[in-house]
């Protein structure tokens, strides 16, 4: 390879690297701040040695985390609200996209067309009067009879299953399966459900894919705003109001550390071994244009 | 029609309702429904938890929002008629004076200074406003996207120019870039909380140690000047990789053998991206700027975490005070009156960008 | 048995009436072509009789019951796909025997009925694989199986050889012929190549806009096209149409001659013209005759002609092969 060229490509990689280090930065920080005491974590943020593991480290800012706040009731609150919410959704999005697609019915292309229309509205517009709702939403539960749905999971269930994006991605996906298939299975004798159980969902799988993604990380990362609003007891809340338990009388940095990168470092490992599924997804949602 | 085509049809009917129906009901009771009791709400009074029947109060709410006054002053002058001055500057009449109960000027009645001009021959123009705290939100807002947009659309379009090349290791370095999408903003504007500290943050000792001690610690997030633009910062830092992403898959729509035939024309690197590559990303910048757009206005966890709309309502927002109103005053009409206009201003985005694209097809 | 009615049979997509009004009888057992240029409505009859596209009105039979608004799979039909519509998450037995599995069929029956698909098709050594591993023409085989098995009275093939090589198309040919002799059931069979209409059917139905042209015996169509449409579209390479002069003569207003029967002499001849350009196929050569009035003329000579081009030819047109043709009906001798 010719010396100029040689300089130049490695001119890129080096720009390269430099804006890569931009983007981690924050979050080596983070792991290991969370294995420093906070004194040491305070000293070391004047220098470079925030981002090396040096000095004392030790587990002991996870360990007084979780004495801190119930985290492990907080993970699992938000690991079961997002996987209800997230499998729900798929099955429900995908039978309502499907019939969209594949069947002629009475007011389908209106129904369609409103379903869809509401992706330009935004939820949090819609969050306050939400809130009216659901304060006096009636629920039949394993605990008895309740006149409102604050401070329950069915609150941050049940009205985020039903979105537009996820009926639009699968309304997309199976407007481009081959008609044919459905019509090679109606003639087989299957019955519509039997078409979408058995021809058309075992050919979805990038689509559930795609889908399952964007419903996580909108579930998973944005438990703040409505659980502000809904949830006081400390039973039902997801780990993004448990840091709320790290501001009590001072500060204790290391574990507001700890606490971080318990909740961020799995959906990070998430997302190392499915990078090519997740940048596919977002890519997908810009197919659109 | 005779009953076996109708039976037929009544069939196909049901079952295409019974597949569609759980998810609209849910969309119908938990999208649809609220946001008209929105635009309802939003002329009435209602509260939370209220001993009395909401009543309908029409725009009420909006013009309290919405209310502005301007109020021009002359100096104050001594006897002789001279200007009165206070330390070298002119003297004002109290804009108190003006708003609490001046017969003379009901419209300015419990208004609030929000900023001043000098006007020529030493008088002021004061604009004030019924709501201080809901203006500011909204300036703050508006700022926030008319920056956020053009900045973050820019530096993903810069990223994914620099990533849609064929060199060894490309896609880790795509990984990285993408990486802070994952992370929920919570946790983000967590992170950045402690990077921008003023006393400890890990940016002011960046700062320093890349200009040897020239640039002095700075509150990033306690000064009024730097709160938002440190927000601003962060947002972009977060939702780069993105529209990165969207970008990318833009660019991969275009046909290769437009790039060959610019090639063998001997177009330069910015001959070929001017009348290539940006031609061929017109509906992927359209529908970029639009997502950002959407996003932007709603700005609320990075405040909601970071600064809680201060110092000084520096950082207010749209969302941010619709969630104080709504949820912490327990004021569901005013909190759903700033939802209707965010959703306005979000139609309107989207409306746009219809027209924009309104000659495909 | 298989016999297929369509009466007053309409259908329009909205506004646009794609088959105004269309009477057709297939009879039992024959292997019926519908072929048309592409729009003809040729599909949409097929998938009408498929009960995959609803009439806008009329009836149809299938085996004197009325099948109009009944579901696919009610109807005694069994479908070949242009695309072959295979689906792709399951075996090629899964495939051929997946209408046995949804009627929940007991498993030696399926597994006894699949072999026999597959032995009739020669598929049995790739009953585990999945469509994506197949050639063309297996799939395609796979494809004619799974019909196969539904036991139908009826076959509904649409333009399936379309997706092969021109090699590959001449042996499924073949196999399909075959297979309709040995069977015995009812084929319809949608195409927009002539000859695939020619060569297979033992009816072929014109179509044009929507309507029937003509109906009939291959040679029937060959030999004596009712309509100018028909006489163009039957035959390759296409019949010639004189106009003006020649066809006064003839007393109609289009004179219509086979390129295979126009005769091409060194001396004298009715047509005198200047040879274009020759294409020499080897078995014949096909020569595209300049002529000042008529435009281009072209003619089909056997074996291997060596022509020079631009040098002034002769043509005959034999009485005995004359087709007459006034408003785009052939007139009766």
């Amino acid at each position: 390879m010719p010396a100029q060229r040689l300089a130049k490509l490695s001119l890129d990689y080096l720009l390269l690297a430099w804006i890569a280090l931009v983007f981690v930065f924050p979050v080596v920080f983070m792991v290991m701040s969370s294995f420093k005491s906070d004194l040491q974590l305070l000293r070391d943020s004047a220098s470079l040695r925030a981002f090396l593991p040096v000095g004392d480290l030790s587990f002991d800012n996870y360990a007084k985390a979780f004495q801190r706040a119930p985290i492990g009731l907080f993970i699992l609150n938000s690991v079961f609200i997002t996987a209800v919410t997230v499998c729900v959704s798929l099955l429900l999005a995908s039978l309502a996209a499907f019939s969209f697609v594949f069947l002629q019915w009475v007011g389908r292309s209106v129904l369609m067309a409103a379903v869809l229309a509401t992706f330009i509205v935004p939820f949090e517009t819609i969050a306050v009067p939400l809130l009216l709702i659901v304060n006096n939403l009636p629920w039949i539960g394993l605990d008895g009879f309740k006149t409102s749905w604050l401070n329950s999971y069915q609150v941050q269930i049940v009205p985020f299953i039903a979105d537009a994006l996820t009926i639009f991605l699968f309304v997309q996906y199976f407007k481009d399966l081959p008609k044919e298939l459905v019509e090679a299975a109606r003639i087989d004798g299957a019955t519509w459900f039997q078409v979408y159980r058995r021809v058309v969902m075992p050919l979805s799988g990038p689509v559930l894919a795609t889908a399952a993604i964007l419903k996580f990380l909108m579930m998973y990362n944005n438990q703040l705003l409505w659980p502000i609003m809904v949830v006081q007891e400390e039973s039902y809340r997801p780990v993004m109001l448990g840091l709320q338990y790290f501001f009590q009388l001072n500060t204790a940095w290391g574990e507001i550390m700890a606490y971080l990168t318990i909740i961020t470092v799995p959906v990070l490992a998430f997302y190392l071994v499915l990078q090519k599924a997740f940048i596919a997804s977002i890519a997908s949602t810009g197919i659109k244009g | 029609m005779n009953a076996e085509q109708l039976a037929a049809r009544r069939r196909q009917n049901r079952a295409g309702w019974a597949m569609a129906l759980p998810a609209c009901l849910l969309i119908f009771a938990f999208l649809i429904t609220p946001f008209f009791m929105a635009f309802g709400l939003s002329l009435t009074n209602q509260r939370l938890i209220s001993p009395n029947p909401a009543e309908f109060v029409g725009l009420r709410n909006f013009e309290r929002l919405l209310g502005v006054g301007l109020l021009t002053l002359d100096p104050l002058r001594d006897e002789n008629g001279e200007v009165r001055l206070k330390g070298g500057e002119p003297e004002y009449p109290r804009i108190r004076s003006f708003t609490r109960g001046n017969p003379d000027y009901p419209r300015l009645n419990r208004m609030r200074e929000w900023f001043r001009i000098d006007l020529p021959g030493d008088r002021q123009l004061v604009v004030l406003a019924k709501d201080l705290v809901f203006i500011k939100a909204l300036k703050n807002t508006v700022l926030f996207v008319a920056v956020v947009a053009p900045v973050q659309s820019g530096l993903a379009l810069i990223l994914a120019l620099l990533i849609n090349r064929p060199l060894r290791g490309i896609n880790v370095f795509r990984t990285i870039y993408f990486a802070p999408v994952v992370i929920s903003m919570v946790v983000v504007a967590m992170l950045w909380r402690f990077i921008y500290d003023g006393q400890n943050g890990i940016l002011n000792s960046l700062l320093g140690i890349f200009s040897f001690g020239a640039i002095e610690p700075i509150s990033w997030l306690g000064n009024t000047s730097t709160a938002l633009p440190a927000i601003m910062a962060m947002s972009v830092w977060q939702g780069v990789g993105f529209h990165m992403v969207i970008w990318l898959s833009g660019l991969q729509t275009i046909p290769q053998p437009l790039y060959e035939v610019a090639r063998i024309e001997g177009a330069t690197g910015w001959q070929t991206f001017r009348y290539v590559t940006w031609p061929g990303l017109r509906n992927t910048a359209i529908l970029v700027m639009v997502i950002i757009t959407m996003q932007a206005f709603t700005l609320y966890p990075q405040v909601q975490v970071m600064t809680r709309g201060g110092p000084l309502d520096s950082t207010q927002s749209l969302v941010f005070q619709a969630v104080v109103r709504g949820y912490e005053k327990q004021d569901i009409a005013g909190g759903s009156a700033i939802s209707v206009l965010l959703f306005l201003f979000v139609l309107a985005i989207s409306l746009f960008q219809r027209y924009l694209t309104r000659d495909r097809d | 048995m298989g016999q297929v009615l369509l009466k007053s049979v309409r259908k329009s997509f909205g506004s646009a009436e794609v088959i105004p009004d269309l009477s057709l009888a297939i009879p039992d057992g024959s292997f019926t072509v519908l072929v048309g240029p592409s729009g003809c409505g040729k599909s949409t009859i097929l998938r009408m009789i498929a009960g995959l596209e609803d009439v806008s009105s009329g009836t149809i039979k299938i085996n004197d019951r009325d099948v109009t608004y009944r579901e696919p799979s009610q109807r005694g039909i069994a479908m070949v796909f242009q695309s072959y519509a295979l689906y792709p998450h399951m075996t090629v037995a899964e495939n051929i025997g997946f209408g046995m599995i949804l009627a929940k069929r007991p498993k030696a029956e399926i597994n006894k009925r699949v072999g026999e698909a597959a032995a009739i098709l020669r598929l049995e050594h790739l009953l585990d694989r999945k469509p994506k591993q197949l050639s063309g023409g297996q799939r395609q085989r796979v494809a004619i199986g799974r019909a196969i098995t539904r036991d139908p009275q009826v076959f509904l093939f649409d333009e399936p050889l379309s997706n092969l090589d021109a090699s590959l198309r001449g042996q499924m040919r073949v196999e399909l012929a075959e297979l309709h002799s040995k069977i015995g059931a009812t084929m319809i069979y949608v195409t927009h190549d002539q000859v695939e209409a020619m060569t297979m059917a033992d009816q072929i139905v014109v179509l044009n806009n929507g309507r029937i042209e003509q109906q009939g015996m291959p040679m029937e169509l060959y030999i004596a096209p009712k309509t100018r449409f028909v006489a163009g579209f039957i035959g390759a390479p296409s019949m010639n149409f004189f106009e003006g002069s020649i066809a006064s003569q003839h007393d109609c207003d289009a004179l219509g001659v086979r390129p295979e029967h126009i005769g091409l002499r060194d001396d004298d001849g009715d047509l005198t013209g200047r040879i274009r350009h020759a294409e020499q196929l080897g078995s014949d050569t096909i020569i595209y005759v300049h002529h000042d009035d008529y435009g281009q003329i072209t003619v089909r000579a056997e074996g291997n002609r060596v022509l020079d081009i631009g040098s002034t030819v002769h043509l005959t047109l034999p009485a005995e092969h004359l087709h007459r043709f006034r408003n785009g009906f052939r007139i009766q001798d």
